[in-house]
Order: structure tokens, then sequence, then C-alpha cells
């Protein structure tokens, strides 16, 4: 079968098959036997050219999170969401418009008010986790279109706290 | 001895006397708030009381709520972990008030410990070293100069309104003192409103080098030799060990001696903990004594065979110190990783949520304290603190080695942790050497970034991606149903067929 995934913000082409109880990896033009056995829900064991890799995994909804060796690697399945996600440029346009949490955590206050003008690099709002607090600045010059939390606001990495706009 | 204690935190600290309290068949209950009702305290204790919401104002400081939860189970002591209330004289004073045996220190040797300047007063009427220095600042700028000289160069000018490194300034000779002096003014009056500054010695490639104390009530101290917590980042430490690399028998001694000092001149009793700077002329200052069980107490234990804990639990009960200073030694070596959910790549922000996977390290010499297991979740509420890692090895080379190893089998599936981080650091040539400063994660290591992985270890993670989700199609987890002699998670592979999809 083939695959396309996102691993670590590259995309990558795999097929992986079936034959006589051993896998074939194959990544463009090369290809490998492998072994590979489901050892429980998060561990997997891969035989491969008379190596022995412990992996474990886990999924979240986004992705799924491998180790492999001390190393960590995280796998998103290409879908329609994960291509708008690919699109960076559009992205980054809309990161700095759209003001989000660095963090879950707590909103200890908002420093702007609606219609004021910020300039890059002003503090729009301090948000706390786990002990520690965090400015958050503006990455460009504009207005603040709408703020969305107040002090004291649990909040998720995905919610938008402030709406800038570009004067 | 008490029959029951209770534990007024969470986390690991609060798993690791609980299991104490077990050992020594005392019954544990615990505190939780409405985030950790499923933490790993909750599951570990023989009693759990619930102390309200979530913030820790709400919950784990709320000192009518613990020593409510105290009196209504029965419990005889409190132990406070570190952090929270631990440190809190006035909840000190509270269990006194209600027969509640607090274990730690007293609350007058507490609030003199606590006060910076009355404890560096007793400390320079003892005779104790401290951080040479101007008491308050000057009017004449001309007098600095033989305050400076009085002092020693090289000499800081710190803002008396200060912090955050405003207004500091180091001055390494007399000629430069003026026109620092002057610059420092203006930056302190610029960032504070205020241009006063004094001077202080100014330690250079300063050690953070802790003596371990127990004192008991009846007057016997100990210390149980040094830990160096240099490696830091935001001021805090993440890496401690012992033997420090920086010590020899004689300075040992003769910190230790010190340490035991200020424990008797301020009248504490109970664990605690003697810090000290050390500059790179082996010359000593005394810092402050934290009135608490450590973070880093499992460096000491492994190193002496003293199990802290159930040292603090039976001074408190009464009981007198079973050791004397001449039969304590300190055997191999020890070091100890602090596990924290947080973004090494980012300012080490702290990186909440739920975890996914957890396997923790193990073997001979690893020991691991843990507050955490696979699917638990971290609150955004509390210390990022998820779990401390500690190796022991006859040597420092081998410990090094060891702790290299337990970092690579330590696996945390979910969120961000600084494990990779801390295996950069313990592999440090700089690390290896022993030549460890308060400024070592600045200095080597600035604006850190995991190491390229190798290629062939992302093919195979595409590999298993796919295994995976040809597994999960086929919904894995339903394959424990199968009859054991069958069990072949591929029997259960239903429509996948030989090259599909080709």
């Amino acid at each position: 079968m083939d695959y396309e995934f996102i691993i670590d913000g590259d995309l990558h082409e795999i097929s992986l098959n079936k034959k006589d109880e051993q896998f074939y990896i194959s990544l463009g033009e090369e290809s490998k036997r492998a072994d590979i056995r489901g050892i429980s829900d998060n561990v997997v064991s891969l035989l491969t050219g008379g190596r022995s890799y412990c992996i474990y995994l886990a999924s979240d909804k986004k992705q799924c999170h491998i180790r492999i060796n001390g190393h960590n690697f995280m796998v998103e399945e290409l879908s329609d969401e994960a291509e708008v996600f690919a699109g960076e440029e559009q992205d980054s346009q809309e990161d700095a418009l759209f003001i989000k949490a660095p963090m879950p955590g707590k909103v200890i206050k908002i420093d702007v008010k609606e219609k004021q003008a910020v300039r890059k690099n002003q503090t729009l709002a301090v948000v706390e986790a786990m002990k520690m607090e965090n400015e958050i600045k503006s990455s460009i010059e504009g207005q603040v279109k709408k703020i969305n939390a107040a002090p004291g606001d649990l909040v998720d990495p995905d919610m938008i706290l402030i709406e800038l706009e570009k004067q | 001895m008490f029959k029951k204690i209770l534990i007024a935190n969470r986390g690991e600290i609060a798993v690791r006397i609980i299991k104490a309290c077990q050992e020594m068949d005392i019954t544990a209950v615990a505190v939780y708030s409405d985030a950790d009702r499923s933490s790993l305290h909750v599951q570990t204790a023989d009693e759990a009381v619930y102390v309200g919401a979530a913030p820790a104002k709400e919950s784990y400081l709320n000192i009518d709520r613990i020593i409510q939860a105290g009196k209504d189970t029965g419990s005889e002591a409190i132990h406070p972990g570190y952090g929270f209330l631990a440190e809190n004289a006035e909840f000190v004073q509270r269990c006194e008030q209600e027969n509640i045996v607090f274990i730690g220190p007293n609350s007058k040797a507490m609030k003199l410990v606590g006060d910076k300047i009355r404890s560096r007063q007793t400390m320079e009427k003892a005779g104790i070293p401290i951080i040479p220095g101007m008491k308050s600042a000057l009017k004449d700028i001309s007098k600095y100069k033989s305050e400076a000289e009085k002092i020693g160069y090289p000499v800081m000018i710190k803002a008396s309104a200060g912090g955050g490194g405003k207004g500091m300034r180091i001055v390494y000779k007399e000629a430069d003192l003026k026109p620092a002096l002057e610059a420092g003014k203006r930056e302190a009056k610029a960032a504070f409103g205020n241009d006063s500054v004094y001077l202080e010695k100014y330690i250079e490639e300063p050690r953070h080098i802790e003596f371990q104390v127990l004192a008991d009530n009846f007057g016997n101290t100990v210390h149980i030799f040094e830990r160096e917590c240099s490696i830091q980042r935001r001021h805090q430490k993440i890496v401690e060990e012992s033997p420090s690399p920086a010590l020899e028998t004689e300075l040992r001694e003769k910190m230790g001696a010190i340490a035991r000092k200020v424990i008797n001149v301020t009248g504490y009793n109970n664990a605690g903990t003697v810090e000290f700077l050390l500059d790179k002329d082996k010359k000593f200052y005394f810092l402050e004594v934290n009135a608490r069980l450590q973070v880093e107490h499992p460096v000491t234990e492994l190193i002496s065979g003293i199990d802290l804990v159930h040292q603090q639990i039976e001074i408190a009960a009464g009981q007198k110190l079973a050791f004397k200073q001449k039969e304590l030694q300190q055997k191999g070596h020890a070091i100890e990783c602090r596990i924290y959910a947080e973004d090494p790549t980012n300012n080490f922000l702290p990186s909440p949520g739920k975890i996914l996977f957890l396997k923790e390290p193990a073997g001979p010499g690893v020991r691991h304290d843990c507050g955490i297991h696979s699917d638990c979740d971290v609150p955004v509420y509390y210390d990022p603190i998820l779990a401390k890692l500690i190796v022991w090895a006859a040597d420092r080379d081998k410990a090094c080695r060891r702790m290299k190893k337990a970092l690579d089998d330590y696996v945390v599936l979910g969120i961000k942790t600084n494990i990779g981080f801390l295996k950069d650091v313990i592999a440090h040539p700089l690390f290896k050497a022993g030549k460890t400063t308060t400024d070592f994660i600045k200095d080597n290591l600035p604006d850190w970034h995991p190491p390229e992985k190798p290629q062939s270890l992302k093919e195979l993670a595409l590999a298993v991606a796919a295994f995976n989700s040809q597994d999960t199609n086929k919904q894995r987890r339903g394959y424990e149903a199968e009859p054991k002699e069958t069990f072949s998670p591929w029997n259960k592979l239903g429509k996948w067929s030989i090259g599909g999809g080709k």
C-alpha cells in the first residue's frame, strides 16, 4: 500500500507491502525487507538488515508520535487539512493577524483595547502557564480589530485571543 | 512513630513521600484538586482528600483546607514536599497551633532563614563567609572607589531598586569604575526611576554548590556532603550531581563544617540545604538556606545510602539522629536530570497536555521518581516538572554513560519534554570534563536544537507509521479477543491484500 506522510514538516511517499510474512519498505527506488511485529498498542519490533529496533508510537487526533533509538518523529498522514497546513506563506500572514496563545494557560492581562493601534513588538497580552508568564507580542504594525479573551480565561493554543488588522 | 501522615503536595514528590510512609507502615493521605483526581499521587496513596479547585491558591496553597483535611483524616503530621506551603512560616505556625506535626523546620528558624537581610546579618556575625558588598547605596560617587578596594576587584554594580540585570555592570579595574558607575546609574534611573546603585563582589565562573544537612530536635547535626547544581536554565536547576567535580576533601570538610554551623546559629531542625557559591579560585560564599526537602535530594540518598524522607519523618517524630558525622561517607557518583514538560527549542516554554505513552527507564543504578503515567494529563496549573531521573555508578564517567543510556531509553510521547536537551548537556565535552558553572547553558548551548536525525531512522519511522495505519484500520485493540494460540495481528488485517494499492 502507498502512503503519503508529512514527517517533521517534510512530505514523503512510502509503500509498505507484505509478502511471505515479510514487509517490503519502498521509498523512491530503494526497497528493503523488514520483519515487523506489533508487540502491544504502543510498541513495535522491527528487524531489518540484521538489526533490531524497538519502536514506540502513539497517535493523537493530528499525528503519530514515534520514538526510535532516542529520536522523536512526528508523522502526519497527508489529508486535505494537512495540505492547507503546508501552504505556509498564507499561514504566516494569518498568524500575524490572529493572535493565539503560545500554550494552554490562563490569561493574566490584555494590554490593548479594540480599535487601538499597535506597533511591532508591542505586548498585546500576558498568558500564564505552569507558573511562568509569557508576553504575547505583535509581529506587525496595525490595529486591534477584536478581542476574544479576558483576564482569567483559560485558553488553548488553537484559540484566537486577539484579532489584528493592517492599517 | 506516626500512624498517619498527610502529604500536602502533588506530582512526583508526593508519590515519593507516600511510598516512604508506606514503607514505614504509616498511612499516607493524599490531597488533590479538581485537576488531579486522576493523578498518580492519588492512585498511590492510602487515603485521598479533595481540597479544592485547580488553581493552587484554592487547593494546595489553601492553608485552611489543608489543615482541615489533616484534622478530618486524623493525620498526626503533615509533610509539605517542596514548593506550595513548604516554606510558608504561617502554615508551620498553624500546624503548631493545631497540634499537627509539621515535617520540616520550626517556624522561628524558617522565618529567620527566609529573610535574606536578617539571615545575612546572622551569618556575618557568626563569621560565615558571605558575598562581600556594600550594605546600602552612597550619595557621593567618589566614595565608591574605597568601597571597591575594600571588596576587591572585580566588583559588580547593582541597582538598589533593581532586578533583571538592569543597571548591572562588571568592573575589573579601578580606571573603569567611574564611567561604569555613571552608566549604571543612568540605566537604573531609566529602568526604575531611581539611580542609586551599590557594589558587590563579582563572583567569576561561579558554581552552585549546596550541602545537605540533617538536624534532630536535640541539637545534633550532620551534613551529608555536597550537591553541585550549576547547570541551570532560567535560574532553575536541571542537572545535579554529587560529589562535585570541583571539591577536594579538605574544601569539602571546610564547607561541610560551615554548613553545620549555619544550621546551629539559626536554630534549624529537620532536613535542610545550605547553598553556597564557589568562585574560580575556590573561595566560597554563603547564599541561603533552603528550608525544605530539595527536588534534588535523591542524589544525596544514592551516594550516602541515607533515605532523607525517612530521616525527616523520624526526626519529626522526636527521634535522635542514628549516626554521627564521622560515620558518613560519599560512595560512587550520582547524577540527577529533571524531566520537565517544556520546549527546549522555544525558550523552555511549558508544554502541558496529554501524555499518550510513557516508558520509564530502568536498570542497575537507575532510579526514576515519577509523577506521571501513560494516558495522563499534565495540567497547566502547576510546575512543569514531570519526574526525576537519577543514576548511580562507581565514578563520574560511568554515571554520565549510565545517564545518557537512561535518557535514550526514556520515552514520553504526546508532549514536549527536555529529554533531548538533557542528553546534549550530559554529552557535552565541558560537562564531561566537570567544567560546570551557572552560565553553562547560556555559554555552551544557546539556541539549542535537536541533533540531525539519521535518515535511516526517518525511513523506519515512515514504515512504522504505514504499518500503524494498516493496523489501526483493522482495529488493533480488537485482537485481544482472539484465542492466544492464534494470536497474530496479521490474521486481523482483513481486506488488506498483498501488493494492494499498487
